[in-house]
């Protein structure tokens, strides 16, 4: 029970790191002078004292969708798959519940960009509502490989089981649904070739659309929010695609664990560096790709055979 | 003479849950209302017939209320009988009903023997059984029932007729009256039909998966908001199917327990799609009373001036995306819990196939999601886009009642989730299918259990609680920081901020309208007027979208096309004056039977067939009808 907590405690404290993370690793590859990696904490402390700006023309949904963005997304990260071997974790909540809670918060995340009445709040939904509705047949696809590959449905146990057991006989369907999983990781927390998250360049954004007339405490949950989402992907792509190392004692199995989080940052952080941002309509292009991936997996894993 | 199984009493349970908050928002719609006296006879009558339906076990008196449900629901959509169009619709719903009416009355005949008045459905069980072509039967029940439930492709009537009626109508043709044809279906097939073959459930299943995706991209390019919700029905009509679909095919494979869990989500999710239907029907309706318009585009920012509106159509929205905790999300998680069984099937032609059906459920997921951002976010967030919008109050009590009453349905469809299933699961046992409540429910009530051997588990109870608390926690922590708040006009980039700078339902469709113009077909249009001498800023400009129908434009136009072409030839073939005509049929005649001598002699080849035909064909063109007049 205590390892559960300290693993959320945990969780809670490095999304923004990973975040600065991958801002500074960006900069250090374009030979500019990087920022420093807890950057993102000092302006979490200065959004936290900052005044709250509130738009004449928004409504009550500006005051509590920020904090329903921020619940589900803290719910699931009470869903996560143990870090440790051993240590207490809520394993039977399948992967649906956590797809539904993670489209849950976008859902008001849209509404938010709609409330201020905005043209720009509406492009950034109107977009986040594209992508997000092409990427929710990828998501259920690959997760259900996921899950008869590791046996199990709960995310908690899927990750027990494919630790204990990996199915090495099944390892091309693993990559393909390896490779679907990446890619959403990408698209659901808006990162290079969907969304650039440092643009604030108008025509060209969507999850900063959206935001642009939050402001203070409200700009805190959300970016915390995002941050977390990203942790969330990230530590459900480790734990599930890389089930390496839950074994160790305790202290070890969660530094590897943290290791394979910061890995991941790098890969993103390095995919953002050598790639350009899509085109909105060619997005579903690269979703396409992880819907025909997720497909791949199935497939394969049927046709050889359970 | 009347049938009060569990599959009766539950559909009992499903009108009455329906009509009860109806009544007090027909109420206080009632002055809205031109003809009063025609409207009420109607309207009873109209709910008095669906009783009827569900209780009839006398084949003559179920034809009765079937036929009473259509007349009285064409009546109702006549109510306003000045708006613009609507005699053409109700004509076209007219029409439309009775041609599934046509298949039901040849079903009832074939079955019964042509002995209507005596005949119950067990006799008709007992004649099914020994009838040689059962699939007919089935083609019958598809035709017949879901044409009034609204199915890919028969589903044309649905997005006109249901916004055209009165909106306490609207709520209970969409929310009850589909599901009294579903009701009918389900009757059918469990009762008569029995030992299904494999195919049956298959042709379910797509016709599911068709019926979803069509109806919410078709929902998504619309504007008007109670033909947005329309097309919705038909969206959830098809995941209804896709449950039923899977547990028919899990049936015929001998996947008894897959099967009833199957038959249960489809039983939950009509619940639920009644629920929330007849809410946002209900909600919609208040906003027509208040804007006096159903275009979405002449709303906004209603959630000021009509609070109770506007919380209880989020309750049903967040319902109907099926996000979870709410009961939408429970019934479309059984759903694809059953379509992820189908990894127990050992057939594995099938097994590759179903995916498509996951993946066209997930998408129309997805889609809706979208769907209800638009719907709600352009209704009532943001700045009023109009004058209409602009007075809107909240509506009158009794309507206000109503809709919270039906919020109450939907919410206590979640909260009460195990004791709605086992009810679901009491009806599907009276029909020889294995009871599952016990494994569903195997760990106590606060986790429902998927059936699959490593199937998923979900526990909304808990979902509720711990998003509850968290929620509180988070707005506790934020109440301590005590933030000092500004009212300021929106920033927007330093753009000024009025309401036609506001994003548009036409404009928040454009990404997926633009994706998918394979299958909308839209032409846009731009008008511009340009101040002279300038070729890039203009005075006004007006962008419209029209988006075709695409069934209604291939099958049933080209229908009438070929019919008529078909008539046109009948007619010049029996009106021919001029002698060489005459002697033209003669030769053709002798053709015809030259060929069919050689085929009742047995010398038959598909290739001298072909050719006979083109040749007979050719004649007929040449020598009986000549040129075109």
């Amino acid at each position: 029970m205590i390892l559960y907590i300290f693993t959320i405690l945990l969780l809670l404290t490095i999304a923004p790191l990973l975040i600065g993370m991958i801002k500074s690793l960006k900069m250090f590859f374009l030979y500019k002078k990087p920022v420093s990696i807890f950057q993102p904490y000092a302006s979490f402390n200065k959004l936290l004292i900052k005044e709250l700006v509130i738009s004449h023309e928004s409504s009550i949904i500006t005051r509590i969708a920020p904090l329903l963005v921020l619940s589900p997304l803290l719910v699931v990260l009470l869903f996560l798959p143990p870090v440790v071997h051993g240590a207490y974790y809520i394993g039977f909540v399948d992967a649906f519940t956590i797809i539904g809670l993670i489209s849950l918060s976008t859902f008001f995340l849209m509404l938010l960009g709609l409330d201020s009445g905005n043209a720009f709040g509406g492009m950034g939904s109107s977009r986040e509502a594209f992508i997000a509705s092409l990427v929710e047949p990828a998501m259920i696809l690959t997760i259900f490989s996921v899950g008869l590959m590791a046996k199990d449905l709960g995310v908690g146990n899927a990750s027990i089981n494919l630790a204990i057991h990996f199915p090495v006989e099944h390892a091309s369907s693993f990559l393909f649904a390896g490779i679907s999983f990446f890619i959403l990781l990408l698209a659901e927390n808006g990162r290079l070739p969907i969304d650039n998250p440092e643009t604030h360049l108008e025509l060209t954004m969507i999850h900063e659309a959206m935001i642009l007339d939050i402001s203070g405490l409200y700009l805190f949950i959300i970016e915390m929010a995002g941050s977390i989402k990203f942790v969330i992907f990230a530590s459900l792509f480790v734990t599930l695609f890389m089930p390496y190392g839950v074994n160790l004692i305790a202290p070890l199995a969660i530094l590897v664990f943290v290791a394979k989080l910061i890995l991941v940052s790098i890969i993103v952080a390095l995919i953002e560096v050598n790639g350009a941002k899509l085109r909105l309509f060619k997005v579903p292009n690269l979703l396409g790709i992880s819907i025909v991936f997720a497909f791949l997996s199935l497939i394969t894993f049927y046709v050889l055979g359970a | 003479m009347l049938i009060f199984d569990n599959l009766s009493l539950i559909f009992i349970g499903l009108i009455l849950l329906g009509v009860i908050p109806n009544l007090f928002y027909m109420f206080g719609y009632l002055p809205h209302i031109h003809r009063k006296i025609h409207f009420l006879i109607h309207y009873f009558v109209f709910i008095i017939s669906m009783f009827g339906v569900v209780v009839a076990d006398n084949i003559i008196l179920f034809l009765f209320f079937w036929e009473l449900m259509s007349l009285t629901s064409w009546q109702l959509i006549l109510t306003d009988e000045k708006q613009k169009g609507v005699s053409q619709i109700a004509r076209f719903y007219f029409f439309m009903t009775h041609f599934g009416f046509i298949f039901i009355l040849l079903l009832f005949l074939i079955l019964s023997n042509g002995d209507l008045e005596h005949s119950t459905f067990s006799i008709l069980k007992e004649n099914a059984t020994h009838f040689k072509y059962p699939f007919l039967l089935f083609v019958f029940v598809i035709l017949g029932f879901l044409s009034k439930a609204g199915v890919v492709p028969l589903h044309v009537w649905l997005p006109y007729a249901h916004p055209k009626a009165p909106s306490p109508v609207s709520a209970l043709m969409s929310g009850i009256m589909l599901k009294v044809a579903l009701y009918a279906m389900v009757r059918f097939l469990f009762d008569v039909l029995y030992p299904w073959s494999l195919e049956w459930g298959i042709i379910i299943l797509m016709l599911g998966a068709i019926s979803s995706l069509v109806g919410v991209l078709y929902a998504l390019s619309e504007h008007d908001i109670k033909a947005l919700l329309a097309n919705h029905s038909i969206e959830n009509i098809g995941i209804i199917l896709i449950g039923f679909g899977m547990g028919m095919i899990f049936d015929t494979l001998g996947l008894k327990t897959f099967s009833s869990f199957a038959f249960i989500a489809s039983l939950f999710h009509i619940f639920n799609h009644m629920s929330f239907k007849s809410l946002l029907f209900m909600g919609a309706g208040s906003i027509l009373h208040q804007t006096h318009t159903k275009n979405m585009e002449r709303y906004g920012g209603l959630i000021k001036s009509m609070p109770i509106t506007a919380w209880t159509f989020l309750i049903a929205s967040i319902s109907i995306s099926a996000l979870p905790p709410s009961n939408g999300f429970l019934s479309e998680w059984m759903i694809f819990q059953s379509l992820l069984n189908s990894s127990s099937v050992t057939m594995l032609e099938l097994k590759l196939a179903i995916p498509f059906a996951i993946f066209a459920l997930a998408l129309t997921g997805g889609l809706a999601i979208a769907c209800f951002v638009k719907a709600y976010g352009i209704t009532f967030l943001g700045l009023h886009r109009n004058q209409n919008a602009k007075h809107a109050t909240e509506v009158n009590i009794f309507m206000q009642i109503g809709m919270i009453l039906m919020a109450l349905v939907v919410i206590s469809l979640m909260l009460f989730t195990p004791w709605f299933i086992g009810y679901f699961d009491q009806a599907i046992s009276d029909f020889n299918h294995t009871p599952v409540y016990d494994i569903i429910f195997s760990h106590g009530i606060w986790q429902m259990h998927s059936v699959g051997s490593h199937g998923g588990v979900v526990s909304p109870l808990i979902l509720l609680g711990l998003l509850i608390f968290i929620t509180g926690t988070i707005y506790g922590v934020q109440k301590l920081f005590k933030p000092k708040i500004r009212l300021h006009h929106s920033w927007a980039c330093g753009y000024q901020t009025t309401h036609t700078t506001q994003y548009s339902a036409t404009g928040f469709a454009g990404p997926i309208r633009r994706f998918f113009s394979w299958l909308y077909g839209h032409n846009e249009k731009l008008k511009t007027v340009k101040i002279s001498d300038a070729n890039a800023t203009y005075d006004e400009s007006f962008f419209e979208v029209h988006v075709q129908p695409l069934f209604e434009d291939t099958l049933y136009k080209k229908l009438v096309y070929f019919t008529n072409l078909m008539s046109y030839y009948i007619y010049r073939f029996s009106h021919f004056e001029q002698q060489q005509h005459y002697s033209g049929v003669i030769f053709a005649l002798l053709l015809f039977v030259l060929f069919s001598y050689r085929i009742f002699m047995g010398e038959f080849s598909w290739l001298s067939l072909i050719f006979e035909l083109i040749m007979m064909m050719a004649v007929s063109k040449i020598l009986i009808f000549g040129d075109k007049k």
